[in-house]
């Protein structure tokens, strides 16, 4: 009997530690990403060289490809200028929302690696529809 | 022919009908073809959330009743859910490596708890094989299969309740983000799935069931019934 209930209370604990940590863990320190205006804002908490991740769309008419590309991201509110070091995936366009990974570097966001967050909708080619990227 | 066996002829030509409609049905404007894999990932991992959801059921009905075939129930359902869940863990991987350019994040909260849910369930399908007596085996299973279902409604509002990478639903109960051929074929595998799922689950049962009641029979009649095993025999 009492090893029985000893198990129980083990199994609810690890359920109950899995549970929590998921939304407490997840939603603090360890932000997956953060988006322009809020990167902007929290400037003094990610000095030069620090590692975080940048989620925003690419501008329209400001990527240019290249060795290293270089354009703009936005979420609406604020917009900063992108260095990417590496090859971006097949999907990487204008008008796309990405996931960057890198790190302040004066004004400017240096990241090593961009991911394609793709979004919930679909669109059939030259009927238009709610849009890959929004 | 078996209950199962006609469910399973049944499954086969609707997830023939649902392959058809995938093939056929437009690409997306942005992803391609890759987008067609969407018939696979989500039918089984819905199919895996109602294994899980009747998993709980299962156990939580043994538990009241103490009847064998709500554990069979359980562990049936399990083993299905937990062989859907890396399908659509896979075909999940696929179709990041194309379109988000990786194939998994661990920051990502879709993704780590659904992974967390594949691990717990395979959990309990080891409990289940560590336990020779069929009445402990049940009643322990019954009690983590009970609890585990919570990660059903956990791994499902992720993407809502964190950031994530992975996109919220396309198809929601306020309305679908998919046009009309793409949703149509997606909902056709999902029934086409759900049909596998009963026939697949009941196949199990049968299979278990069949399990039982021979190892009842040999109980019964005892050893006479029973060849002797060669490491019984001394020197033959």
């Amino acid at each position: 009997m009492q090893h029985r209930r000893f198990v129980l209370l083990g199994l609810g604990g690890v359920i109950a530690l899995i549970v929590a940590m998921t939304l407490v863990g997840l939603d603090q320190n360890l932000t997956y990403y953060l988006y322009p205006t809020e990167a902007v804002d929290r400037r003094a908490e990610f000095p030069d060289g620090e590692r975080f991740r940048l989620a925003g769309i690419v501008v329209e008419g400001t990527l240019q490809r290249g060795e290293i590309h270089r354009f703009e991201v936005s979420d609406g509110g604020a917009t900063i200028p992108v260095r990417l070091h590496n090859n971006p995936p097949p999907l990487f366009d204008e008008g796309v929302p990405v996931l960057l990974d890198g790190s302040w570097s004066g004004a400017v966001f240096d990241a090593s690696e961009a991911l394609i967050r793709h979004s919930e909708n679909y669109e059939i080619p030259d009927r238009g529809g709610t849009g890959p990227g929004s | 022919m078996t209950r199962a066996r006609a469910f399973l002829g049944i499954a086969a030509l609707a997830l023939a009908v649902g392959l058809w409609m995938a093939m056929t049905a437009p690409p997306d404007a942005l992803q391609g073809v890759f987008s067609r894999i969407i018939n696979v990932h989500v039918p089984s991992l819905w199919l895996a959330f109602l294994a899980f959801a009747v998993t709980a059921i299962g156990s939580v009905m043994w538990l009241w009743s103490k009847r064998p075939r709500w554990d069979r129930l359980a562990m049936a359902s399990a083993e299905v859910g937990v062989l859907f869940t890396a399908i659509g863990l896979v075909t999940g991987m696929i179709w990041g490596q194309r379109v988000w350019g990786t194939a998994w994040d661990w920051g990502d909260p879709r993704l780590t708890t659904t992974a967390v849910m594949f691990f717990v369930y395979l959990g309990y399908l080891a409990l289940r094989g560590a336990i020779d007596d069929p009445v402990v085996r049940a009643r322990r299973s019954a009690i983590l299969g009970a609890v585990a279902v919570v990660q059903v409604p956990l791994v499902y509002f992720s993407v809502y309740m964190f950031r994530t990478l992975h996109q919220i639903p396309s198809i929601r109960p306020d309305g679908s983000t998919m046009p009309r051929e793409m949703l149509m074929a997606m909902l056709v595998n999902v029934a086409a799935f759900t049909i596998l799922y009963v026939a697949l689950v009941m196949a199990r049962m049968e299979v278990a069931a069949a399990e039982e009641s021979a190892s009842d029979a040999e109980a019964m009649a005892g050893a006479v019934v029973r060849p002797p095993r060669l490491s019984e025999v001394g020197d033959v």
